[in-house]
């Protein structure tokens, strides 16, 4: 039980330093920042549930998304998730977006595969998919579908390198999105990592977005 | 009437060994260069070494003895190209392919009991083998499925004399090993018997930790082989081996702080027996019907804690009928022209119905021809076409030669094509772990069926791209290139092949489909396309009449096409420093993973009288052993092992009446490495005392 309270409050601390920080571009008005957010939580593991698999030992979260918005780079309180307050939610592996059944908003999303910085301009002609939680998400969920591959023999979740979450924002705004990595630091524990680590260091976020404040589709 | 027929239908092969064990003792390696070393495996037909025109291998009794070697992995490990496997067992790589793709005869026969492809060689105990013969390069021409890499055939002692023989060794972690070989010989009669028991404590090289790497282990193995002659002609021999091993299993899961421990013992049978019968009908024409049947048989019981026993079953049996006749046409052309028809079966607890029994029968035949072209050259053509009735028809012809430019130096060059027949486990698996997210692999007979159902119940979430690909599997192909180059005089012997195995329709597991909550579905589709290629070289160097050298190196490279034209068309990515995506280049690949791109071992050995003493080394590359950044193959930026160098010693001295005592160690530098190689201990010693009661020639 100690354990537990221990790791809600490591949950809460680490809340409290969601660090954001702000890598500007050069000066030009024209060219938009690309921001870096790190270790943003999502649904941290709280605990272990009691028994062995297949009827317990699985680990779990407080089951709670973290909702972020891109256009004013912050954690939203979950109080606000019935509004247009935010873009992206975060539980788990599972990216929502502010959109169909998952909240108010007109978001939508689709992942493109290619580099980061050589998605300039969001062909015209693209798909923004919408929630459909719990079967269809906008970023389909499980490993090597949108966004991670998880390494079951290691049980790892390595973010796929070359995907690039193209995102229209609740407001009808678009940003792209990389994810870096999934685990508390920016850095995968080795796999050699004791489960432990493993589990406690997991549903971190780190990425990096480009939003576009102009209502255009070009970066 | 029966016996009429079948008298004359059989024959041969027996002649064949008998006339080789009349040659006397030819214990000698490949490398120790003596022209009159004789070969099986290569034509399926006796054959001088020096006139074969496929990469041949030859590990005698005495390298195998000297190097203190217990089963089969042990002295494979110290050979040119050759490396072991860990996991479902110890399994040999060679030419870069999976354990898969080497086929295992024990005296010409299969061994079956493959647990993932892998058949475990710690199975197998070398004290009464002659030799071991190393085939590379494909030979499903000859042997069928899983001769696509190449072949080993283990090539047991036949009695030549009166003997009896004792040998008992111990070293670390209890290892104990006791060895008994009879030989009783007339004009008419040869038996030769073998018994050997084999136990180990076992060890765990991580620290702290309750389960073992290695577990221990008692194995017992006995084989015999009866051989009598009815007339010079005619020669009958009956062979029986079986191998028992009991495997104590103790596994811990943590669990939220909390070990959950559970016992269980795994215990494997193998039994082996063959009926050959050998008939001459005169100095050109020679045929030979072996009849040979397998059973493997393996149980896995598991108690855990906190209740729920886990068991597992596997049974497989194959049974072969073969007949095979020798033709010498003349002193340049013969014809060796065969076939056969194998019945195989499995049953399993991890199959839809434990008691339901898997079958696939098989018919084939075969034909070669060698022809001694030039005195210098020789060329052999052959083909088999194996009918197989659970999936596509499999033809593997073959072509080689050998061109001797002087007695010294000869060229050798084949082309082959070997196939591996998809096994029960790809057809019928239908296993669900609910130990881990409660995903599932489903065999390819078995996945539509199964998911469909599903389906239907409205119990599956999506169907992957994979699921509509789902066929009838077929056989795994390859084709094999080898050029090679052999330099032998009174001082040296040099070797060098090339290779190249383009490897088509690898079946490789897939996802399939989501079950409604996530739960993942796996099956088994022809996907994949890989190639590999490389050099061996074997030098050896006899310095005097005491002292010789031998060095051995291969040079690999591995890769998949499919995944070499991704990258080139840039669409393949992995990460820089800063953990952004960019394009990973062609020079970043590496390939298949747990492969090493060099290879090398180095040997010396002392021999004065009855003294010996070596010094053998074996060094292994970097491997690539996860892909750490998610892109799905293995580049520089994932995981990989640390190269290492392996040590072992050993000495022995044979006393004048009979005794003799030998003395080892092995992983002398005491290399470890936790993660990658958790069944390599650390530093081991060992002593061995051997005694042979008698030796006589029969009068």
């Amino acid at each position: 039980m100690s354990k537990m309270k221990k790791m809600i409050l490591v949950l809460g601390i680490a809340i409290g330093f969601v660090a954001c920080t702000k890598d500007d571009n050069g000066g030009s008005t024209n060219v938009v920042s690309t921001i870096t957010v790190k270790d943003l939580p999502a649904d941290t593991i709280i605990g272990i549930t009691p028994g062995v698999p297949p009827t317990g030992g699985f680990p779990y979260g407080a089951g709670r998304y973290t909702f972020f918005s891109l256009e004013s780079n912050k954690i939203v309180p979950a109080s606000d998730s019935a509004s247009n307050k935010w873009d992206l939610a975060f539980k788990g592996t599972t990216i929502a977006t502010n959109s169909g059944n998952s909240g108010p908003g007109g978001a939508g999303a689709f992942v493109f595969v290619g580099l980061f910085d050589d998605l300039k301009t969001i062909p015209a002609d693209s798909t923004f998919r919408i929630d459909n939680a719990p079967t269809a998400f906008a970023i389909p969920t499980g490993s090597n579908r949108a966004w991670y591959a998880y390494d079951g023999i290691n049980q790892l979740v390595n973010p796929i390198p070359g995907r690039v979450l193209v995102i229209r924002t609740a407001t009808g705004k678009y940003a792209k999105v990389e994810i870096l990595n999934y685990y508390k630091g920016g850095t995968t524990p080795a796999t050699t990592a004791p489960d432990a680590v493993k589990l406690s260091t997991q549903r971190y976020y780190t990425f990096r977005y480009t939003f576009q404040p102009n209502g255009t589709k070009t970066f | 009437m029966m016996k009429r027929f079948m008298l004359p239908l059989c024959a041969g092969f027996l002649s064949q060994t008998l006339i080789a064990q009349n040659k006397a003792a030819q214990q000698k390696d490949t490398l120790v260069g003596e022209n009159a070393i004789t070969v099986f495996t290569a034509t399926k037909t006796e054959r001088k070494l020096t006139n074969v025109a496929v990469p041949v291998q030859i590990i005698s009794q005495k390298t195998i003895q000297q190097a203190g070697s217990l089963r089969l992995s042990d002295i494979l490990s110290e050979q040119t190209g050759l490396f072991m496997t860990n996991g479902f067992g110890t399994g040999v790589s060679m030419q870069g392919l999976n354990p898969d793709y080497t086929l295992i005869l024990i005296d010409g026969e299969p061994l079956i009991g493959r647990t993932s492809g892998v058949l475990d060689l710690r199975r197998i105990a070398v004290g009464n083998i002659k030799q071991i013969e190393i085939v590379r390069g494909p030979s499903s021409s000859l042997y069928g499925s899983e001769a696509m890499a190449g072949v080993i055939n283990i090539i047991t002692d036949k009695s030549k004399i009166n003997s009896l023989g004792l040998t008992a060794r111990y070293g670390t972690y209890n290892t104990a090993d006791i060895g008994l070989k009879a030989g009783i010989r007339s004009s008419r009669i040869n038996y030769q018997g073998f018994g050997n028991f084999y136990r180990t404590d076992g060890f765990s090289i991580r620290p702290n930790s309750r389960e073992r790497s290695i577990a221990p282990i008692e194995r017992i193995t006995q084989q015999h082989q009866l051989g009598f002659r009815i007339s010079d002609r005619t020669q009958v021999s009956v062979s029986f081996r079986l191998n028992n091993e009991t495997i104590q299993n103790n596994i811990t899961v943590t669990n939220n702080g909390n070990a959950i421990n559970s016992v269980g013992y795994e215990k494997n049978n193998d039994l082996n027996t063959s009926l050959q019968l050998a008939h001459k009908f005169n100095e050109k024409v020679k045929n030979t019907t072996r009849l040979y049947g397998t059973f493997f048989k393996s149980i896995q019981d598991l108690i855990t804690d906190n209740g729920a026993p886990y068991v597992d079953e596997f049974r497989q049996s194959f049974g072969r009928a073969e007949n095979q006749t020798d033709i010498q046409f003349n002193k340049r052309l013969e014809m060796n022209v065969g076939g056969g028809y194998i019945n195989e079966t499995a049953r399993s607890t991890r199959y839809d119905n434990s008691s339901s029994v898997k079958t696939n029968r098989i018919g084939y035949a075969y034909l070669q021809t060698e022809w001694k072209a030039l005195d210098q050259l020789i060329l052999i053509g052959g083909a088999r076409y194996d009918h197989n009735e659970l999936f596509a028809a499999a033809f593997s012809p073959k072509l080689a030669l050998q061109y001797k430019i002087n007695p010294k130096l000869s060229l050798k060059a084949s082309v082959g094509r070997g196939f591996k027949a998809p096994d029960f486990r790809q057809l019928y698996l239908n296993f669900t772990n609910t130990a881990a997210g409660s995903y599932s692999v489903f065999g390819s007979v078995e996945a539509q069926k199964i998911i469909g159902e599903l389906n239907r119940l409205g119990q599956i979430s999506s169907l992957e791209p994979a699921f509509y690909g789902l066929n009838t599997l077929k056989p795994e192909f390859s084709t094999g290139f080898n050029i090679g180059i052999h330099f032998q005089d009174s001082k040296w012997l040099v070797s060098a092949n090339i290779f190249r195995n383009n490897i088509e329709n690898l079946i490789d597991s897939r996802l399939v489909a989501y079950r409604t909550g996530g739960a993942q579905i796996f099956s088994y589709l022809n996907v994949k396309n890989a190639f590999t290629q490389g050099i061996e070289t074997d030098v050896q160097y006899k310095m005097n009449k005491n002292l010789s050298l031998t060095a051995g190196y291969q040079f690999l490279l591995t890769g998949d096409q499919a995944e070499i034209d991704a990258i080139n068309a840039g669409k393949v990515f992995t990460r820089d420093q800063n953990g952004f995506s960019r394009r990973m280049s062609r020079s970043e690949y590496v390939g298949l993973p747990n492969r090493s791109k060099h290879m090398a071992n180095f040997k010396i050995l002392y021999a004065k009288n009855a003294f010996f003493a070596n010094t053998r080394v074996v060094y292994r590359s970097r491997w690539t052993t996860t892909d750490t950044d998610g892109n799905g193959l293995f580049n520089s930026n994932d995981a990989f092992a640390k190269g290492y160098v392996q040590v072992n010693a050993a000495a022995g001295y044979e006393f004048n009446k009979g005794l003799s005592v030998q003395a080892g160690t092995d992983n002398l530098l005491n290399y470890t490495d936790v993660i990658n190689l958790p069944n390599l201990p650390g530093r081991t010693f060992y002593l061995t005392v051997s005694y042979q009661f008698f030796n006589k020639n029969p009068k």
